[in-house]
């Protein structure tokens, strides 16, 4: 591995965008398309120097349409494929992502997330929340949103994208900023063997010994969307049920509890441990998926607290979340840095304490 | 125009912003030529520039005539629907080759194939400058960049795209010409040719394209002269120098 | 311990590789560190930086406001990064290249002639962080020259001797 620095006890010193590249390799990708945009251009070029060695595919497409467009032939035909891209790219994918979805067709989507909208800048952001978790692209339909915060999540999550794409045949993206994917920390690889896709019967490879079959996301014949709709509904809430992550950082007692995600959750944590240090009972709870959304337990933890604080580097989108969970029960306050800054722990401190002394 | 000291006239359409390109980076030549020939027609104060995304996406800071910033590739796209809306202005694109190529390359066919009356600008310095030197479709055999770490290989990634050569395929353009911008001959000739271009769409004759050969020293991995000299040696041998199409006429080499 | 380390110069002096070395050296003994390269358009305007946290606990904010060391390598960064040093912290300041007010707890060391005399400019960053670990003791300097040998291995063994000897002088100096 080009630029890793192998350390005693098997760590890894790694940008977040490699150890993503490398977790996708450790899944069994067999095949990535991406296109360059900066802040993920190690991820592609990881890709571009380790995939070929694997003799699996790399391609670097000519757009992001494209891109996402060879990712959904590459899955349709059984494979385990993936695309990687930062915000402007990855408003062009949602037309393949809409696709994917109407096809319940397998796929991992890393966002590291830059500055919007538009070309925005390219430093970390968290703009795209909206779009990842309420669908994106046209039609009625979710994709499972995982937000990791450090360069080891960036790693373990991309691992597990894979498989939950295939258990549910539905896309998986990882939402990362480009602080997590520029940073370089040290990590434990995944081991072992990479794991064994479940069978994929739906797969077209050729009506060879079967009738042939067909994926589409057409339905012309009366009820026929309506069905499938409901049947793409049915298995959402499966994956709600069962898949719902989230990690929370002393909220048994916490009196004033901060929600925020990635990047921003692991400053909130910050956040956290210097209020306790001064004897202020805060809490932190930090979704892992961000759909699904824990509703449940925040709507629980609302009922306990005095106040929540959302910090978010946008201008309030998990915020809504929040607010449907709490459902009033408790004020909900907000702190947003939507311009590429990232929050210092005492912007979140400070944050914290105003409210505290309110 | 102004003299400076050093004997070098900036021309009126190029502000004073010191360029951000790196030492070397044949924008920054382009840009000036581009000036120079906004300049000598008088058309600055009406011009309507289309800046790409690339290392140019900051051209709005060095020339001095309104420009627009598209989103990547869709750049002859929007300088259309400029064009259409305000059929009297100079509209023109400014592109480099991922932009114009790979990820535009449908919006380049198909505005040269309606016969847009625009004029397009392409920088060919087979590689994206600006995401840190990755492949690029005009890429040669060989190359090495950050996603062909082993080389350019025809077999799998594809040979580098001729555009002069694929736009004259087609009837509507009126005005088809490569340069390089490898010598103080090929400044000249670059120069002549923008001025061909743009009268051509003063006059409404058509459309114009003009490629450049030009230099990125930093994602060639050489100093600014071996750039110059792989400018005008390998590249131009993947890239003849040549006008391709004269008054709406294919001229065969 | 919880050491903020900024490390800030001009493209081309070795500020974003001296950072990887750092954090890759460190992670084998220490346990949380971070390390985080100012990038893109930031970049393309000549200078360069980046930050280095080593941290007995985990890390929450992988970027800091307030740095325990601050290691400036020309006269743009020393003019931009050295206020942001913790009234206790340590600036490593490169003489050759700058000419600033110190803080109070500083080092100034002619790191780009040192490692000029030597044979190679581009060895001033190591002779920066000689000087910078002859304070801060947080790896052992065995580590860094072995990091220093493997690196140059093959392709340029009097590269890397030249680069040793810059790492020693800078750790004289410091001492
Ligand atoms: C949709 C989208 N995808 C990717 C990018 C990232 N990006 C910015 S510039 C660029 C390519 C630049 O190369 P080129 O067009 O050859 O111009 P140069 O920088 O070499 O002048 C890319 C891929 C983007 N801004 N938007
Ligand atoms: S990276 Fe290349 S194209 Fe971009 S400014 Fe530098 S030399 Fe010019």
């Amino acid at each position: 591995m080009k630029g890793a620095v192998t350390v005693e006890s098997k760590r890894v010193l790694m940008t977040g965008n490699e150890a993503a590249a490398e977790a996708a390799i450790r899944a069994g990708c067999q095949c990535y398309f991406g296109y360059p945009i900066t802040p993920q251009n190690e991820l592609i070029a990881y890709m571009a120097k380790h995939m070929p060695a694997h003799g699996r595919v790399f391609i670097q497409a000519e757009s992001e349409l494209a891109a996402i467009s060879m990712v959904f032939g590459a899955s349709l035909a059984g494979a385990r494929a993936m695309t990687s891209s930062s915000s402007p790219g990855i408003s062009l994918k949602q037309e393949g992502i809409s696709y994917l979805a109407g096809c319940q067709l397998p796929a991992v989507i890393i966002n590291v997330q830059r500055g919007g909208p538009g070309l925005g800048n390219i430093d970390p952001a968290q703009g795209d929340y909206f779009q990842a978790t309420k669908g994106g692209g046209h039609g009625d339909y979710h994709i499972i949103v995982l937000a990791p915060a450090s360069v080891q999540e960036m790693h373990d999550m991309t691992f597990q994208a894979f498989d939950l794409a295939d258990q549910y045949r539905i896309p998986v993206m990882i939402l990362a900023d480009g602080r997590v994917g520029q940073m370089m920390e040290p990590i434990r690889l995944q081991e072992g063997p990479a794991p064994i896709p479940p069978a994929k019967p739906w797969a077209l490879t050729g009506a060879k010994g079967r009738a042939p079959q067909c994926i589409r996301s057409l339905f012309l014949e009366e009820g026929a969307l309506e069905k499938h709709n409901l049947a793409l509904q049915e298995c959402y809430r499966r994956i709600a049920a069962a898949d719902t992550k989230l990690e929370e950082t002393h909220t048994a007692d916490c009196e004033w509890l901060i929600a925020a995600w990635g990047t921003c959750g692991r400053i909130g944590k910050g956040a956290v441990q210097k209020a306790r240090a001064q004897g202020i009972k805060a809490g932190l709870i930090r979704p892992l998926t961000l759909w699904p959304f824990p509703y449940e337990r925040l709507a629980r933890l609302g009922a306990q607290v005095k106040a929540l604080l959302v910090v978010e580097m946008n201008c309030g989108q998990m915020l809504e979340d929040v607010r449907l969970a709490v459902n009033g029960a408790t004020p909900v306050h907000f702190s947003g840095y939507p311009g590429g800054r990232v929050p210092t722990v005492s912007d979140v401190f400070n944050a914290l304490t105003a409210l505290v002394r309110q | 125009m102004k003299t400076t000291k050093s004997g070098y006239r900036r021309p009126a359409s190029l502000t004073k912003a010191p360029m951000h390109y790196c030492a070397g980076c044949g924008h920054s030549t382009a840009h000036k030529l581009l000036a120079e020939v906004l300049d000598e027609l008088e058309i600055s104060e009406r011009t309507i520039g289309v800046a790409p995304v690339g290392c140019a996406v900051l051209a709005y800071f060095y020339l001095k005539c309104d420009i627009a910033e598209a989103a990547h590739g869709r750049t002859p796209a929007v300088a259309t629907g400029i064009k259409r809306a305000l059929p009297d202005r100079i509209v023109f694109s400014y592109q480099g080759d991922g932009d114009l190529a790979a990820i535009g390359l449908a919006e380049t066919i198909h505005a040269a194939n309606r016969g847009e009356q625009i004029t397009v600008v392409f920088i060919n310095n087979t590689v994206y400058g600006m995401t840190g030197g990755q492949m690029a479709p005009t890429t040669l055999v060989g190359q090495v960049t950050a996603t062909s770490p082993s080389g350019r290989e025809s077999a799998t990634m594809g040979g580098p795209l001729r555009m002069c050569e694929l736009l004259n395929t087609l009837d509507q353009p009126y005005y088809i010409e490569r340069v390089a911008l490898d010598s103080h001959a090929g400044v000249l000739a670059t120069k002549k040719a923008l001025r061909t271009a743009f009268q051509a769409q003063v006059e409404g004759r058509g459309y114009s394209f003009v490629e450049i050969l030009s230099a990125c020293p930093t994602y060639f991995h050489r100093s600014p002269l071996e750039s110059l000299k792989f400018v005008g040696g390998e590249m131009a041998k993947q890239f003849p120098v040549r006008i391709f199409r004269k008054e709406g006429v294919a001229l065969h080499a | 311990m919880h050491e903020r380390i900024l490390i800030a110069g001009s493209g081309g002096q070795g500020i974003v590789s001296l950072g990887k070395l750092l954090a890759g050296l460190a992670a084998e003994t220490i346990p949380h560190v971070t390390f985080f390269p100012a990038y893109g358009a930031e970049v393309r305007g000549g200078t360069s930086n980046c930050q280095v946290i080593l941290s007995a606990n985990e890390i929450a904010a992988p970027i800091a406001e307030i740095f325990d060391s601050i290691l400036v390598m020309n006269q743009q960064s020393a003019e931009r990064f050295l206020k942001a040093l913790d009234q206790d912290g340590l600036a490593i300041i490169n003489q050759s290249l700058c000419n600033v007010p110190a803080p109070e707890r500083h080092l100034l060391i002619p790191a780009t002639e040192i490692a000029d005399r030597l044979g190679s400019i581009k060895a001033a960053n190591l002779v920066m962080l000689g000087a910078w670990l002859a304070h801060k003791p947080l790896i052992a300097p065995t580590a860094v020259e072995n990091a220093i040998a493997s690196h140059f291995h093959g392709a340029a063994p009097a590269l890397a001797t030249i680069n040793i000897k810059a790492f020693r002088a800078g750790l004289a100096r410091g001492g």
